[in-house]
C-alpha cells in the first residue's frame, strides 16, 4: 500500500528528486573531506569529481524513475480493479434475486443478438469464400428492358478478349436443372446440374480437390466434361479419387469426370455437378441468346468504376459492330457479393438486426432500472465511502465495474442462449433464403461478438445509475433517516420505462404489420385449389424414348394407369407448379399478334410459358373463362393452339383473344423463327408468387403438341391424404418403364409448395413477433419493477394518507395514475416512432399499408392489457396498506 | 516480484553491487550517501566504486520493488530521500547470498586442492 501511496503523495518531479539527492550526497561528502582536513573549496571539487558524469547519471536515473512510475500506475490500476471485481462479486452474491433477474435479462438480450449476428455475419459481413473476393464482379447485360439482364455467350467472350481491366471473364446458367445419372446396376437417379463456361473455375480461383477443372482445350474440342461437387463425390463415390478421368452416363450420353471441387463452389447454385457448355463456332444468332450470368475477376488494383467504364466502352464497340442484336445494350457491374446475397436477404438481416438491437436496449434499460433502484438503497453505503476519502470518479468506477461484471456474466449466459438459438434456427429458416453454402455457425466470431456486446452493454446500463448514485452530498445523506431517502433516481427511472414501453410498441407494431402481411399472403385467392394434389418430377431418360411418339406414349400410359388407381380423382402433366418452380427455370417467351407492326426484339412483351396436359385445369380447379380447354382435337399434326391467362388477354388491346394467331419465341433467342399458335381459350388468372402485386402473363401450350423432357406429374386425391398416393404412383411408373431408367424426384404436395412459397413472410413474421413478445415482457417487468419499488418506498406515505382519511380509491388513483402517465407517454412515443420506422419495411409488406390503423389499434390495446397486468400487483398491494401497520414500518 | 537468483559468475559480479546495497539497507532506511559510506567502510579498498554509479543501482532496485523510497530527514536537518528494504528485497538478498556462498565455496574448494 505504501508503494501505491508514493505516487499519490509524493508529487516531486523526478529531476528535482534526483537533484536534491545528489546535492545532499555531495554536501555530505564535502563535509567529510573537510573534517579530514581538506580545504573546503578543494573538498567540494573532489566530491563532485568522485560523483562521475552527473549529467549522464541524471538521464539514466530519471529514465528509470519514469518507467517505475508508469509501472506503478498500471499495478495500482490492476490492484484497484481486482478489489473492485472482488467487491462486485460480493455485492452480487448478497443480492441473489437482483443478480438472477439482471443476468437472465442480459443473457436473453445478448443471446438473441449473437444469433442474429451469426446470420448477419454469414450473409453480409463474411466475404465470398474465394481468393481476393473483392476483385470478383457480376457483369450484367443492360438492355432497355432490363438493367440486370443475362448475357449472350458471344458477347461474354468478346468482353473477355477485349477488356483491359479483367483477368478473366466466365459465365454460368443461373438455374440448376437435373440430369439422369445411370448407375452401374442399371438403375438411374436424378442429379442436379448447372451449366458453366470453361473459365468459371479460373475466375473464382477454386482449386480442385481432385483431378482438374475445365481447360480452354476442353472447349475447343467440345468435350463432354463435368466437374463433380464435393457433396456428390462424398455421398455417391465415397471420396474415391479414382472417379477422376472416368466416364459416366448422363441423360444417356457419356461424360468424362475431370475433377472435383470443394463445397464453396456451390454458392453459384445448389448443385451436384457442373457441366461445361462449349461456345465455339457459334452461329451469328447466338449473339441474341441471353442465357449466361457472367462473373469477372478484375486485375489487381482495378476499381470497379474503372472496370465499368472499360467494359462499357467494349460494349459500345459491340453494339456498333452488331447493331441487329446489341443496339442499345451495355453492361452493368456490381460486386459479386451483392449478387450472391441478394436484396431480400439483406433487408431481412437488417430488419432482424434492428429488432434485436432494440430488444437489447430494452434489456439495458431494465437492468439500469434495477441498478438505479439498488443504488438508491445503497446511497448511505456510498456516502460513507465518499466520506472516507473515495473520490466520485473512484466510486463511479467501482459501480461501473459492478455493472460490467454483471454484463459479463450475462454475456457468458448469452453465449449459451445464442448457441441454443443457432441449434434450432436452421429448422425455421426457409429454403432458398440463404444462398448456396452459407450456413449459420456458432464460432469464435459469435463469441467475440458476445464479449464486445457485454462490455458495451455493461457500460451503457451502468453509467447513468453510477453517476446518479454518486450525486449526493454525504453529510446530508448520512445524517438522514433511511426511510426518507427516496432518491433522485425516480425521474430517470420513469424515463427509462417510458423508453422501454415505446420500444416495445415499435417492435409490436412491426410484428403486427408482418403478421398481417403473412395473413394476407396465406389467404390470398390464388385462382386455383392446391388441396390434395400430389406433385413429383418425372424424368424419363432420353435414350429409352428416342422419339416424341415414344415419349408421348409413355406420358399417356402413366396418366391412364395412375387415373385407374383407387383414390385418384384427376391426373395432369405440367412443366411448372404454381407458386413453385418450373422445369425450365426462368424462361420467358416473347409474343406478338401475327400481322401487327414489328417491334424491336428487345422491346417485345414477354410471357411465362407452361406446357400442360388438358387435365391440368380440372386437376387444379382452374376455370377456363372463355373459349375451350385443350382436347383430343389438338394433336402433334393439327395446327398449334394455346390458352392464355386473363392478364395476357388484357395486353391484346381489347381484341377478343379467341382465334388470334400469335408468334411466340424464347426471349433468350428472339431471332429464332417464331412458332405460330392460335389462342383457343382464356384461363383464370393464377398467382405465380404469393405476394405478387402485378398480374403475371401466362401462356399454356398442350403437351400433345409441345414436348418437354422432364415434367411434373400432378395427382389429385379424393381424400385429404394426397401424399399417401406417392408409392402407388411410383409403382405405376416403374411398371411401365421396364428398363427402370426413369427417375422420380421432388415428391411433394401442392400445399407444401404453398407453405414453402410463403416461407419468407412466415419466417420474418415469426421472428419479429417472438422478439416483440420478448420486448413486451421485458417492458412489463420494467413497469412492474418501478411501480413495486415506488409503492415499497411510499408505504408510510400511503399509510399516512389513509390515516388522514384518504380512501382506497384515492391511493389506487395515486399509484395507477403515476404508472399510467409513464405508459401512455411510452405508447404515444412508440406510435410516433412506429409511423416513422414503418416506411423502412414497406418492401416486406403485402396487403397492408405501413400506417395500418388496425395494427395501430391492436398494438395499443395489447400493450394496454399487458401493462395493466403489470400494474395490478403493486396497485393491489398499495390498496391493502393498513395505516396502523404502515406507520410503524421502517 | 520473486527473487531472481543469478546463475553465471559474470552476473554474480554484476549483481554484487545490488546485493551490497540490499545488505546495507538491512540495518535500516538510509539515504544514498550513507549507503556509499557503509560500503566503503566495510569493504575497504576491495570495492572501489564511483559515488555516481550507486544511484542508477538504487533506482533500478526501486523499480524492481526491492527497495522503496520515502522522504525523511538527514543528519543535516534537511529533507532527504531515504531507501528502505522491502520484503521482496529481503527475499532477493537471501537468494543472492545463497548463490554467492555456493560460488565462493566452489572456488575455495578449487583453491584448496
Amino acid at each position: 500500500m505504501k508503494r501505491l501511496l508514493r505516487s499519490w503523495l509524493w508529487r516531486v518531479p523526478l529531476d528535482q528528486e534526483f537533484d536534491e539527492e545528489i546535492e545532499l550526497h555531495i554536501e555530505m561528502r564535502t563535509r567529510e573531506l573537510v573534517a579530514g582536513g581538506m580545504d573546503p573549496k578543494d573538498a567540494r571539487a573532489a566530491a563532485i569529481r568522485k560523483m562521475g558524469d552527473v549529467r549522464r547519471l541524471k538521464r539514466e536515473c530519471v529514465d528509470l524513475g519514469r518507467k517505475r512510475d508508469r509501472e506503478m500506475q498500471v499495478t495500482l490500476f490492476l490492484e484497484e480493479l481486482r478489489d473492485d471485481i472482488k467487491f462486485a462479486f460480493r455485492q452480487l452474491i448478497a443480492a441473489p434475486a437482483f443478480t438472477l433477474v439482471a443476468t437472465l435479462t442480459l443473457a436473453l438480450g445478448i443471446g438473441a443478438n449473437s444469433a442474429i449476428f451469426a446470420l448477419v455475419d454469414a450473409t453480409l459481413l463474411r466475404p465470398l469464400p474465394y481468393p481476393n473476393p473483392d476483385r470478383l464482379v457480376t457483369i450484367w447485360e443492360k438492355s432497355p428492358a432490363s438493367a440486370r439482364g443475362f448475357a449472350s455467350p458471344p458477347n461474354m467472350q468478346d468482353w473477355n478478349s477485349r477488356s483491359r481491366t479483367f483477368e478473366k471473364i466466365a459465365g454460368f446458367t443461373p438455374s440448376v436443372a437435373s440430369m439422369v445419372l445411370a448407375k452401374p446396376d442399371g438403375t438411374a437417379e436424378t442429379v442436379s446440374r448447372q451449366w458453366v463456361t470453361a473459365g468459371i473455375f479460373d475466375v473464382l480461383g477454386v482449386p480442385p480437390l481432385a483431378g482438374r477443372t475445365f481447360s480452354a482445350d476442353d472447349e475447343q474440342k467440345r468435350a463432354r466434361v463435368v466437374v463433380f461437387s464435393e457433396g456428390l463425390w462424398e455421398s455417391r463415390f465415397n471420396r474415391n479419387p479414382a472417379i477422376v478421368g472416368k466416364e459416366v452416363k448422363l441423360d444417356g450420353e457419356l461424360w468424362t469426370v475431370v475433377g472435383v471441387v470443394p463445397k464453396e463452389f456451390e454458392i453459384l447454385g445448389k448443385t451436384s455437378m457442373w457441366a461445361m457448355r462449349p461456345f465455339v463456332n457459334m452461329p451469328p444468332r447466338a449473339r441474341g441468346s441471353y442465357q449466361l450470368q457472367v462473373v469477372g475477376r478484375m486485375k489487381p488494383g482495378v476499381a470497379i468504376e474503372a472496370a465499368q467504364s472499360d467494359l462499357a466502352a467494349v460494349a459500345d464497340g459491340l453494339s456498333r459492330e452488331f447493331p441487329d442484336f446489341n443496339k442499345g445494350r451495355s453492361v452493368a457491374l456490381e460486386p459479386m457479393h451483392d449478387t450472391m446475397v441478394g436484396s431480400d436477404l439483406k433487408t431481412t438481416s437488417m430488419l432482424f438486426l434492428g429488432v434485436v438491437g432494440f430488444v437489447l436496449l430494452i434489456c439495458c434499460a431494465n437492468v439500469a432500472n434495477l441498478l438505479l433502484a439498488r443504488a438508491t438503497a445503497r446511497t448511505r453505503e456510498l456516502a460513507v465511502r465518499s466520506a472516507l476519502g473515495a473520490g466520485r470518479l473512484r466510486i463511479v468506477r467501482q459501480l461501473l465495474t459492478e455493472s460490467v461484471v454483471l454484463a459479463i456474466i450475462g454475456g457468458v449466459l448469452g453465449i449459451g442462449v445464442g448457441y441454443a438459438i443457432l441449434r434450432v434456427a436452421p429448422v425455421l429458416i426457409p429454403d432458398g433464403l440463404l444462398p448456396g453454402t452459407v450456413t449459420l455457425q456458432f464460432d469464435v466470431r459469435v463469441v467475440a461478438f458476445c464479449a464486445v456486446a457485454a462490455l458495451i452493454v455493461g457500460v451503457l446500463f451502468g453509467i447513468a445509475p453510477a453517476w446518479q448514485a454518486t450525486s449526493f452530498s454525504s453529510p446530508e445523506v448520512m445524517g438522514s433517516d433511511s426511510r426518507t431517502t427516496v432518491g433522485g433516481g425516480g425521474r430517470l427511472r420513469s424515463l427509462l420505462v417510458m423508453g422501454e414501453v415505446a420500444t416495445a410498441v415499435l417492435l409490436l407494431f412491426g410484428a403486427g404489420l408482418l403478421l398481417r402481411t403473412l395473413m394476407a399472403v396465406e389467404s390470398f385467392d390464388r385462382g386455383f385449389k392446391a388441396q390434395n394434389v400430389l406433385a413429383m418430377l418425372v424424368d424419363p431418360l432420353g435414350s429409352t424414348y428416342p422419339t416424341p411418339e415414344k415419349l408421348r406414349q409413355f406420358f399417356d400410359q402413366v396418366e391412364a394407369d395412375t387415373r385407374a388407381l383407387p383414390g385418384v380423382q384427376d391426373v395432369a402433366w405440367s412443366s411448372a407448379v404454381p407458386l413453385g418452380e418450373s422445369v425450365f427455370g426462368e424462361y420467358p417467351f416473347t409474343y406478338a399478334v401475327v400481322g401487327d407492326a414489328p417491334v424491336d426484339p428487345s422491346r417485345k412483351p414477354t410471357t411465362n410459358y407452361q406446357i400442360v396436359s388438358a387435365s391440368y385445369f380440372s386437376t387444379l380447379d382452374l376455370a377456363i373463362v372463355a373459349g375451350r380447354n385443350f382436347d383430343p382435337r389438338d394433336t402433334p399434326t393439327s395446327p398449334r393452339v394455346a390458352i392464355v391467362n386473363e392478364a395476357f388477354a388484357r395486353t391484346l388491346g381489347g381484341r377478343n383473344p379467341i382465334g388470334l394467331q400469335m408468334e411466340v419465341a424464347p426471349a433468350d433467342s428472339p431471332n429464332d423463327k417464331p412458332t405460330i399458335v392460335e389462342i383457343v381459350g382464356v384461363a383464370k388468372q393464377v398467382k405465380q408468387r404469393p405476394d405478387e402485386t402485378t398480374d403475371f402473363i401466362q401462356l399454356y401450350t398442350p403437351l400433345a403438341q409441345d414436348l418437354v423432357g422432364d415434367i411434373m406429374l400432378m395427382v389429385k386425391s379424393q381424400t385429404d391424404r394426397a401424399s399417401a398416393l406417392a408409392p402407388s404412383v411410383r409403382a405405376v411408373i416403374e411398371n411401365i418403364d421396364r428398363s427402370q431408367t426413369t427417375s422420380v424426384a421432388s415428391v411433394t404436395t401442392l400445399e407444401d409448395v404453398e407453405w414453402a412459397a410463403t416461407g419468407r413472410h412466415r419466417f420474418r413474421a415469426v421472428m419479429v413477433s417472438a422478439f416483440a413478445a420478448l420486448a413486451v415482457v421485458l417492458a412489463m417487468v420494467g413497469v412492474f419493477g418501478i411501480l413495486a419499488y415506488s409503492v415499497q418506498m411510499r408505504i408510510r406515505d400511503f399509510g399516512l394518507r389513509r390515516a388522514l382519511g384518504a380512501t382506497t380509491g384515492d391511493v389506487l388513483r395515486l399509484v395507477v395514475g403515476g404508472a399510467a402517465k409513464v405508459v401512455v407517454a411510452g405508447v404515444i412515443v412508440g406510435l410516433v416512432l412506429s409511423a416513422a420506422f414503418a416506411r423502412l419495411i414497406t418492401t416486406m409488406l403485402f396487403g397492408v399499408q405501413p400506417l395500418d390503423f388496425v395494427t395501430f389499434a391492436t398494438v395499443t390495446i395489447v400493450l394496454g392489457i399487458m401493462t395493466s397486468i403489470a400494474i395490478a400487483g403493486p396497485a393491489w398491494r398499495a390498496a391493502r396498506i393498513d395505516p396502523a401497520q404502515a406507520l410503524r414500518t421502517k | 516480484m520473486p527473487p531472481t537468483p543469478s546463475k553465471t559468475p559474470n552476473a554474480l559480479l554484476h549483481g554484487a553491487l545490488d546485493a551490497l546495497i540490499l545488505k546495507t539497507l538491512t540495518r535500516g532506511p538510509s539515504h544514498g550517501y550513507a549507503v556509499a559510506r557503509f560500503i566503503e567502510e566495510t569493504t575497504g579498498d576491495a570495492f572501489l566504486i564511483e559515488d555516481g554509479s550507486l544511484y542508477p543501482a538504487l533506482y533500478r532496485l526501486e523499480r524492481k520493488g526491492w527497495v522503496e523510497a520515502e522522504w525523511g530527514t538527514s543528519e543535516l536537518g534537511r529533507r532527504a530521500k531515504l531507501y528502505r528494504l522491502t520484503d521482496a528485497g529481503r527475499e532477493q538478498l537471501a537468494a543472492e547470498m545463497a548463490t554467492w556462498r555456493k560460488f565462493s565455496i566452489g572456488v575455495s574448494k578449487v583453491f584448496a586442492t
